[in-house]
């Protein structure tokens, strides 16, 4: 039987961390994919730049916060910063885990991100 | 791609050969047009009353998404909706239109309590539209815009404009006053029907100004229901325009119904035409059941595109009545509820392909 190798991943540049501070992004081409990078109130998180649903550039969209599930007649503000909202039809994703709020099944591709001597890298 | 395709269509003589030249009709795109532009050919009091910013009430309703995609604002913060070149950048070429309707526009105004700055509003808009955005870009076609509240006034302004080889529907709105059949309204399908284009209504304004509520059990607390609602609307309109004969009155007059819904068409007419066995001596000009009535006489565009769980079933829906001949592709740009004509067609024949994105709307408009 033959030895499966695990997939190598290629290092792509992005940015300088300084350039990219928390609530800013870069929509960078990486290998064959357009990928955006976020930065999520110190974090950085990437994407794939195209939304499940009409294959909207996803990365467009607004950032913001949201109303979180709650009882009937209350709203509840919650994850500031933290959910990409389709610049097409309004579908909101969460940057950490690039799953949409409305079909846990519907979510954005993620990517790692790596931060080396400043400059934010992300792996393809 | 070409943009001086379209001239070159009246050259091709065959229907064939212009289905083969067309690739996609857009039947539903709001080129951003505002008063201000276009006052200066309105006739005082009523360029006075523009600039003093008299406009179609708003229900206040949140959309928290914008009406408009934020992507297609642009670099100097305009959107590409309110440039001919813009509009053809972002919208005609990525996705191969080769006409486009252009609906606008001010039909709201029709919600207005004032019929005579409503119908100036309209008349000015259609006159700078002919003169400014027609002539940039040869794909272009107009909906002219009326207003409802005076249906005479409505038809003198379809007879005005209607002629010019550009304009190739009407459009209004389908907040009104009454059900659109009533017989106050005949004179504006008499006026399109004499000048050969089509009727479009189109959704947006429902509940606001002197207009009816916008759902029969009245005013809904949010944008969700208020847009989820607007179908009834269009049902209201449909049962009404068969039950008072128009289709019958108006025998050449062509009904699209814009942005109202699909879904619902089908199980409508099977309720429909039952209770028209029963109750067919109330409207003995009903010589057919309502389903056969609206045959050829009534389409529908696609956007917003109902999203079943399984596509198949809307594989299924469409095959309950003749979506094939009845639908037509519109993108609405640049609202945040679009489609993408290759969205809408996915998983269908090559046949249905065509005859949506193309064939039916270049019969209907006579492209």
């Amino acid at each position: 039987m033959t030895a499966v190798s695990a997939p190598t991943r290629t290092k792509h540049e992005v940015a300088k961390a300084a350039d990219l501070p928390p609530g800013a992004r870069k929509i960078v081409k990486a290998g064959r994919f357009q990928i955006g990078v976020f930065n999520v109130n110190g974090q950085y998180r990437a994407v794939l730049n195209i939304c499940p649903h009409e294959l909207a550039p996803v990365c467009k969209g607004p950032v913001r916060g949201t109303m979180l599930p709650s009882k009937v007649g209350e709203y509840t503000w919650g994850c500031d910063g933290e959910i990409l909202s389709c610049p097409w039809h309004g579908w909101e994703f969460n940057l950490h885990d690039g799953k949409s709020l409305h079909d846990p099944k519907c979510h954005l591709k993620t990517f790692e991100v790596l931060v080396e001597e400043g400059t934010v890298f992300v792996l393809v | 791609m070409s943009t001086t395709l379209t001239p070159t269509l009246s050259q091709l003589e065959t229907p064939a050969a212009k289905a083969q030249a067309i690739r996609c009709v857009d039947c539903d795109v709001h080129q951003s047009v505002g008063l201000g532009q276009f006052r200066e050919y309105m006739p005082q009091p009523f360029k006075r009353m523009a600039e003093s910013g008299c406009a179609p009430g708003h229900l206040g309703l949140y959309n928290p998404i914008g009406v408009t995609r934020p992507d297609t604002i642009e670099a100097d913060g305009k959107p590409a909706a309110s440039k001919p070149d813009g509009l053809a950048r972002m919208l005609l070429e990525p996705y191969g239109i080769d006409v486009a309707l252009l609906t606008g526009g001010v039909y709201g105004f029709s919600s207005h309590p004032d019929p005579d700055y409503a119908a100036a509003v309209c008349s000015a808009y259609n006159t700078y539209m002919i003169e400014h955005w027609l002539p940039k870009d040869p794909r272009f076609r107009l909906a002219i815009n009326v207003a409802t509240q005076d249906p005479l006034l409505a038809a003198q302004e379809i007879e005005r404009v209607g002629a010019h080889p550009g304009v190739s529907a009407v459009v209004i709105s389908s907040a009104t006053q009454h059900p659109l059949g009533q017989r106050t309204y005949h004179p504006m399908y008499a006026a399109a029907e004499k000048m050969g284009l089509p009727f479009c209504l189109h959704p947006g304004h429902e509940g606001t100004g002197i207009t009816n509520a916008p759902t029969a059990a009245g005013y809904p607390t949010r944008y969700l229901e208020w847009h989820t609602g607007i179908s009834c609307t269009f049902q209201a309109h449909l049962v009404s325009m068969v039950c008072e004969g128009v289709f019958q009155k108006f025998p050449e007059l062509k009904i699209v119904l814009v942005e109202g819904g699909i879904s619902w068409l089908a199980p409508l007419l099977w309720r429909f035409d039952k209770n028209w066995k029963a109750l067919r001596s109330t409207v003995p000009w009903l010589t057919r059941p309502p389903s056969e009535t609206i045959q050829g006489r009534v389409f529908m565009t696609t956007q917003p595109i109902e999203e079943p769980p399984e596509h198949g079933q809307l594989k299924q829906l469409f095959e309950m009545f003749d979506a094939e001949k009845m639908l037509l592709y519109s993108s609405d740009f640049p609202h945040w509820d679009g489609d993408t004509p290759d969205y809408v067609v996915r998983g269908f024949s090559e046949t249905f392909k065509r005859r949506v994105l193309a064939e039916n709307a270049i019969e209907l408009f006579g492209l």
